[in-house]
């Protein structure tokens, strides 16, 4: 018992680390704590006397990681709600949709492609169509662009996203965790799974001055105990209904999202969401054999290349449908491309299904690429966008500036790649 | 009028974006954590930032008193409002170690020894408009008055008391 406290808190601490590099170098955590985890999991050599493999925490850790997933979903129902989406207007649903279909309709094509079973296929297209809010915000905040015009389309896409992952994950844990081969138990276990997500999108909806009553405890304490007692509880009680237990948090979440305490939640959640999320990075890492990567190596890189074509032809198109320039909507497509926790989410619903081994490593390796590339990609827009420009010749900004004054044009250019300089 | 459009950004907070009556355009983002964000973009190019600040919450605040005007405040501006030919409107604030401070108009007798009238009393919480004779001179609160110059000296020199030896203004 003791041994079992000291790996788990040298486990957090090589989380901590890597959390403060990946800090310090101005990084998305995620691709840091997936290798990581993979660096010290079961499958590394023992160096020395150094052996971190945590073999007998494994099991604890693994159970915090499931509970930083509950937390993720748990916050992203919070945040969601459908009156957002309606207010954000007609822009960010039409760009979500283009966005959701095309990637969705490539990961299909691709699954069908690589000769995929079916439902191996249909987790690949999931995974292809959800984007990284976490990465997402984050570039947008590092990189100072939360001013920008293109911004609101972004996160409203992402929102739509999300709305998407939610239904999709509701139906996919119905359709591979009913655990029945009869068509007609498959159809009964999608049903049950929807029907248990429409219940909450009616408690949601009406449910709001009963929560509203139950949730009015003035202290912190409590508040705490009872809403994140009975998000676990939830949870716990959808797998039981063989909902994935995601869902269930997810949901929850969603229920509470237009109560008046929604905003009084997120602020506990948070810090809770930070250290149990990176805990699931690292325990995913982990689980990975690095030796398995090479298997899934093709395969990942295909739907890197598709995921980059895709995002950046629906970026193209939900931006110039929203009226924004070449540049910002190029922008777009940059950005949304990373991914992250969500594809791994819909990898580890794939896993949980008994699905192809293929598909951890492969989420592994393509999460990997993307969480690195995604903002790199975005951070160096600029110059890409000088690249692209060249052959599609768009850019209006360059000649207004060649006609008004393109010496001040010339100058203010330059400082800006020195900045960027500076900031690495 | 300057233009002001509010829009939500999910997962990260608020984004006001201004444009202003001489042309400026400039973007406020208030993070759910509190920091607040603001670009200024140029004037022919609404993509590029000519300068970007990050402030916390409290340096926002901070900031948002000075550009409001809540911080300084020219001095002739702290007493004399308006004065209309002999009639003058002129606010003081009522500090612990007045003699009038925490009395009540009645007890003053303001009206009878100075012939200067309160107008209203106003405190951070609350405002009292045309105050009753029962009405407390709570310290801490503005007091608007109206009188000739001469009524408000003496009802200065009143609230004040002599013995503590304000330097008169006037």
């Amino acid at each position: 018992m003791d041994d079992m406290m000291f790996e788990v808190g040298t486990a957090l601490i090589l989380v901590a680390i890597a959390s403060v590099i990946a800090g310090k170098l101005k990084f998305s955590i995620i691709p840091f704590l997936i290798v990581l985890g993979m660096l010290v999991g079961p499958h590394a050599p023992t160096i020395g006397i150094l052996d971190f493999k945590f073999i007998d925490s494994q099991g604890v850790i693994d159970f915090l990681g499931q509970i930083g997933i509950l937390f993720l979903l748990f916050y992203l129902g919070l945040e969601f709600s459908v009156q957002k989406l309606v207010k954000s207007g007609r822009n960010i649903v039409t760009g979500g949709t283009i966005y959701v279909t095309l990637n969705f309709v490539l990961g299909l094509a691709y699954g069908f492609l690589v000769q995929m079973p079916l439902y191996e296929t249909l987790i690949i297209a999931g995974m292809l169509s959800v984007s990284s809010t976490a990465i997402v915000a984050k570039v947008l905040v590092d990189l100072r662009r939360t001013g920008n015009a293109e911004t609101e389309l972004i996160l409203g896409m992402i929102l739509f996203d999300d709305i998407f992952l939610a239904v999709f994950l509701s139906v996919m844990s119905g359709l591979l965790l009913g655990g029945t081969a009869s068509i007609g138990a498959t159809i009964l276990s999608v049903g049950i799974s929807i029907g248990y997500m429409l219940l909450f999108f009616v408690i949601a909806r009406k449910g709001p001055p009963i929560l509203n009553k139950l949730l009015r405890i003035t202290s912190n304490e409590i508040f705490i105990i009872v809403v994140f007692s009975t998000m676990i509880f939830i949870a716990g009680f959808s797998e039981k209904l063989h909902v994935a237990e995601a869902i269930g948090a997810l949901l929850f979440g969603l229920a509470l999202s237009e109560t008046e305490h929604s905003e009084r939640i997120e602020q506990l959640v948070v810090p809770f969401r930070d250290f149990f999320g990176a805990i699931f990075f690292f325990s995913f890492g982990l689980s990975i054999d690095p030796l398995s990567l090479g298997n899934a190596f093709w395969l990942a890189i295909g739907a890197v290349i598709l995921t980059i074509i895709g995002n950046l032809i629906a970026g193209m198109i939900a931006g110039r449908k929203a009226g924004l320039s070449h540049k910002s909507s190029l922008n777009i497509g940059l950005t949304i491309m990373a991914r992250g926790e969500f594809t791994i989410i819909v990898a580890n619903l794939g896993v949980a299904g008994g699905l192809s081994v293929l598909i951890k490593p492969f989420s592994a390796l393509y999460v990997l690429v993307l969480a690195i590339l995604g903002p790199l990609l975005t951070k160096e827009s600029k110059r890409i966008y000088r690249g692209v420009n060249r052959i599609f010749k768009w850019s209006e900004p360059v000649e207004k500036g060649k006609k008004k004054h393109s010496g001040v044009r010339e100058v203010s250019e330059v400082s800006e790649d020195s900045k960027i300089k500076l900031d690495q | 009028m300057s233009f002001i459009r509010e829009s939500e950004l999910p997962g990260i907070g608020k984004k006001f974006l201004i444009q202003t009556r001489s042309g400026d355009k400039l973007a406020v983002i208030i993070h759910n954590d509190g920091r607040r964000e603001m670009y200024h973009f140029e004037d022919d190019n609404p993509e590029e930032t000519l300068s970007q600040i990050s402030l916390d919450d409290d340096e926002a605040r901070q900031i948002a008193a000075i550009v409001g005007g809540m911080v300084y405040k020219p001095k002739e501006l702290e007493t004399i409002e308006v004065s209309l030919q002999d009639l003058i409107i002129e606010w003081i604030r009522v500090e612990p170690h007045y003699h009038g401070a925490d009395k009540s108009i009645e007890e003053l007798e303001i009206r009878k020894r100075t012939g200067a009238s309160i107008l209203a009393i106003v405190n951070r919480h609350h405002q009292k408009i045309n105050p009753g004779p029962e009405q407390i001179l709570s310290v801490g609160s503005t007091l608007v008055l109206a009188g000739e110059r001469q009524q408000i000296r003496q009802f200065k020199e009143l609230l004040i008391g002599k013995q503590t030896g304000e330097p008169d203004q006037s």
